[in-house]
């Protein structure tokens, strides 16, 4: 057994009796695995390590902390509930097209920033309730929101796992928007279809109709109520667009959108509806400072080099197998953690096929760690902002289409130079 | 830009702050203090 | 007091206890490094001297002069463009403390990313600094992160485009000066510095530039020149005169479409001739086991002597790893060939130095002899 071997055995075994056993936070467990972690390799308690490790996330911990604060406030204003009604009102007359299109709209945050969170901590927490509304119970409405949130990563303009694969072998991104297109959207319609189809199908609309509460709609308006998430899309296209002039980013668009929804529904105090928004968001923002330092220290005492080589080590039949397993299990630490780590190695390891579209259907793959625990960032989501209490049903509802996911994307491997020639 | 940003940064950090002293929870506690650290860091401008 | 009262005490102590202790760590890592001018250099002066935008920055950063003023041609040398990748920075420093010029002029800027050696990229758990043994005691140098520090720019764009070109790559890559050339006046303090060095070549109409780089043993492209279309004859030439020395070098031409980097925009956009150099470095590697500072000099690494028996490297790699001597002497060897083979094709305008350790001296002796003792 190699010492790399048992500093992650050692990592692993602290991380799982705190967080199973003892019943520690999963921050807190991935703390003390790290720290237990750095002891095992000879390096102490390196409190400088610990530390600069959760700087990977300080970007991603603004984001969703802004996200939480503005989707509290949307709700609290009455907008959101408003917003699933006055849609259904609206579309109730052909269930299956709105299905697909608001999988689209899931999608829609994620594409233009490249984030998985922003998808489903916006435009899925809006459409949650219309898939409640649709006769879609919780835990598969938070399913297609997580995959959509994951595929509206992926899909172009804007893929950040592709640029990281392509980055680390000096490839830029230019000619990725077909191959995404490809690949993400047959992924999103059947995923709406395999989630909510047969609710759909089976639900009276109509009677839903009926019994939709449109008291806040009606009070102010729906241009106004929903003025907010507008303001959110509209900076999102601005910033994407005309990147020269706004160049907002997403915390700043999220608090410059959640100013306006104070004034826009019904009268909250604003404070207490961003300090509970901070509440909700505290486990994750925790997970990915406790992930951050857990990495830190696999790096420094060569437990990464250890699953990195191994997984490249495999004979080259395997190499396929290899990807389908180890790319979304180290994305536990984030996608674009296993996009660097793996991704590019992967790609070099497959040279000779077509490059970009083996680096997009890479980038596909590295998006599934977004549903691997702990970090597991768009199902954790997904579960919130649809009102449950665990992520657990998700996560299971969620493997049979990911291992679609894989097989889809591994075929776009095999074939790509076939794929090529099809565009 | 940059002034902005730690603006944003300095507000959550101080929501952060508040949650984790009107909690009753330790673990909640715990794992707010983990948050603290960087934010508090880089609005420091040190790391 | 209440229970919760008492654990938010506790909690907020270790916080604060934790971020004293770092944080103090970190800023220890503003502290440059000591480079003890040798008696080559003619004057030390500021990159802000060609961009005054830049004074006072954390981006200003050291340009040393050596034959400041003689006849013939010139040469820029550019460490530490990534301060995690120590060879270059070292090659600079060698140049700084033992070359002198025979004829033409050279430039050396050891911190070509200064404020990128004031802090650590997260979750790499690299060390920040390594330690060199020389007769006269200790030298210590920084070991720092491939970009600019987020805390002299921050936040990063989503996506960062390459502001001549439109080309879009992921956001941290805003933070990386090799794809920031040739600069923006009121850009980003990354392309600003990038801006300062481009003044610089105009300005001193700098002949050749070379930028000394790392890369990952698992990257294609190492042990290698990179060499804008210019500069492809005088690269070739150098690679023939370093083959005759049995260093074997790749020729590789910059890349039209990959834009913001040193080989490609500073011969678009000026009229120096300008090549890239790598060499191996297990310590920026993805494929490296324990990161030390142990690794950053020698090279030696079992995961990349495993990843190389699986046909996955683009280096040699065994148990003797890569020693930073190595690195250097190729870096040094690679920049005396190109004056050479610039000499020989361009006799009235020459460029000529002595004191530099070749390539087997500094294998032999190690970095340790030609680096001064500190005043
Ligand atoms: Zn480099």
């Amino acid at each position: 057994m190699s010492q790399e071997f048992f500093i992650f055995v050692v990592m692993v075994g602290v991380f799982a009796a705190g967080t199973f056993a003892l019943k520690w936070p999963v921050a807190v467990s991935m703390l003390l695995a790290s720290v237990a972690g750095a002891l095992a390799g000879g390096f102490g308690v390196p409190i400088r390590h610990l530390v600069e490790g959760t700087f990977g996330y300080v970007d991603t911990i603004l984001t969703i902390a802004t996200a939480m604060i503005f989707m509290n406030a949307f709700k609290d204003s009455g907008g959101l509930e408003a917003l699933s009604a006055a849609t259904i009102r609206r579309f109730h007359k052909i269930p299956g097209l709105l299905l697909v299109l608001l999988t689209f709209v899931v999608m829609f945050p994620g594409m233009i920033t490249g984030s998985s969170s922003a998808s489903v901590l916006t435009a899925g927490a809006v459409v949650a309730p219309m898939f409640a509304a649709l006769g879609i119970p919780g835990v598969e409405a938070a399913a297609l929101i997580a995959m959509a949130g994951i595929l509206g990563m992926i899909a172009p303009p804007v893929n950040i796992p592709a640029m990281i694969i392509g980055g680390g072998i000096d490839m830029p991104y230019v000619g990725f928007e077909i191959p995404l297109l490809l690949l993400t959207v047959p992924l999103a319609v059947f995923s709406a279809f395999y989630f909510g189809y047969r609710f759909v199908k089976k639900t009276d609309i109509s009677a839903v109709v009926r019994t939709l509460d449109t008291k806040t709609l009606d009070q102010y308006g729906g241009f106004r109520l929903f003025s907010p998430v507008l303001i959110v899309l509209i900076l999102m296209v601005l910033d994407k667009a005309l990147p020269k002039i706004f160049n907002l980013g997403m915390p700043l668009i999220f608090v410059l959108s959640t100013i306006p929804a104070y004034f826009t529904g019904k009268r909250f105090n604003i404070l207490n509806s961003a300090k509970t928004a901070i509440e909700q968001a505290l486990p994750v923002l925790g997970i990915l400072v406790g992930v951050g330092m857990f990495i830190q220290i696999m790096t420094l005492t060569g437990v990464r080099g250890f699953i990195v080589v191994n997984a490249l080590s495999v004979p080259p039949a395997l190499l396929y197998l290899a990807i389908a397993i180890s790319i979304p299990l180290f994305g536990a630490v984030s996608s674009f953690g296993a996009s660097s780590v793996l991704g590019v190695p992967f790609l070099l390891a497959l040279l000779g096929r077509d490059q970009i579209i083996t680096a997009a259907s890479l980038s596909l793959i590295a998006a599934l760690g977004d549903f691997m625990p702990p970090t597991a960032l768009s199902a954790i989501f997904a579960a919130q902002v649809v009102g449950l209490d665990g992520y657990g049903k998700t996560l299971k509802k969620l493997v049979i289409p990911s291992l679609i996911l894989i097989v889809w994307a591994l075929v776009f491997i095999i074939f790509s130079k076939q794929i090529r020639t099809l565009y | 830009m940059t002034i902005i940003y730690l603006g944003i940064l300095a507000a959550v950090l101080a929501l952060v702050l508040w949650a984790l002293v009107t909690s009753k929870k330790p673990s909640f506690q715990a794992t707010a203090a983990m948050v603290i650290v960087p934010l508090l860091l880089r609005l420091l401008l040190i790391k | 007091m209440k229970k919760h009262h008492i654990t938010a005490i506790i909690f907020l102590a270790l916080a604060g206890a934790a971020a004293i202790v770092s944080g103090a760590s970190f800023l220890a890592m503003r502290k440059p490094d000591i480079i003890v001018p040798g008696p080559g250099v003619s004057e030390v002066v500021m990159l802000s001297n060609w961009y005054p935008q830049l004074k006072g920055t954390p981006g200003d950063t050291e340009v040393y002069i050596l034959g400041k003023g003689n006849p013939g041609a010139s040469m820029l040398v550019l460490g530490g463009t990534h301060p995690n990748e120590p060879s270059g920075h070292m090659a600079a420093i060698l140049l700084i403390e033992n070359a002198v010029m025979t004829s033409g002029t050279l430039y050396v800027i050891p911190r070509a990313n200064a404020s990128g050696f004031t802090h650590n990229d997260p979750q790499e758990g690299a060390p920040q600094s390594f330690t060199i043994q020389t007769p006269n005691g200790p030298r210590v140098f920084r070991y720092g992160s491939r970009a600019t520090n987020p805390v002299h720019q921050w936040p990063d764009p989503n996506v960062y485009i390459h502001a001549s070109s439109g080309q879009s790559l992921s956001g941290s890559e805003t933070r990386n000066r090799n794809r920031g050339y040739p600069g923006r006046e009121n850009g980003t303090l990354t392309e600003r510095v990038c801006y300062g060095i481009v003044q610089l070549i105009k300005k001193e109409k700098v002949t050749i530039t070379v930028d000394l780089h790392e890369a990952s043993p698992e990257y294609p492209v190492i042990n290698a020149i990179v060499a804008h279309p210019k500069a492809m004859g005088l690269a070739s030439e150098t690679v023939l005169g370093l083959e005759m020395q049995n260093i074997t070098i790749g020729l590789e031409p910059s890349p039209v479409n990959l834009r913001g980097l040193s080989h490609r925009e500073l011969g678009d956009f000026t009229d120096t001739l300008p090549v890239l150099m790598e060499t191996a470095n297990a310590s920026q590697g993805r494929l490296r086991g324990r990161t030390d500072e142990a690794l950053v000099l020698t090279g030696k690494d079992k995961w990349y002597v495993k990843a190389q028996k699986l046909g996955r490297l683009y280096v040699p790699y065994d148990e003797n790893g890569h020693p930073l001597e190595e690195r250097t002497g190729r870096h040094l060897a690679g920049i005396t060939e190109l004056a050479f083979s610039w000499t020989l094709e361009n006799p009235d305008s020459a460029l000529e130095f002595t004191g530099v350790p070749a390539y087997a001296e500094l294998q032999e002796k190690g970095l340790g002899a030609f680096l001064r003792p500190l005043p």
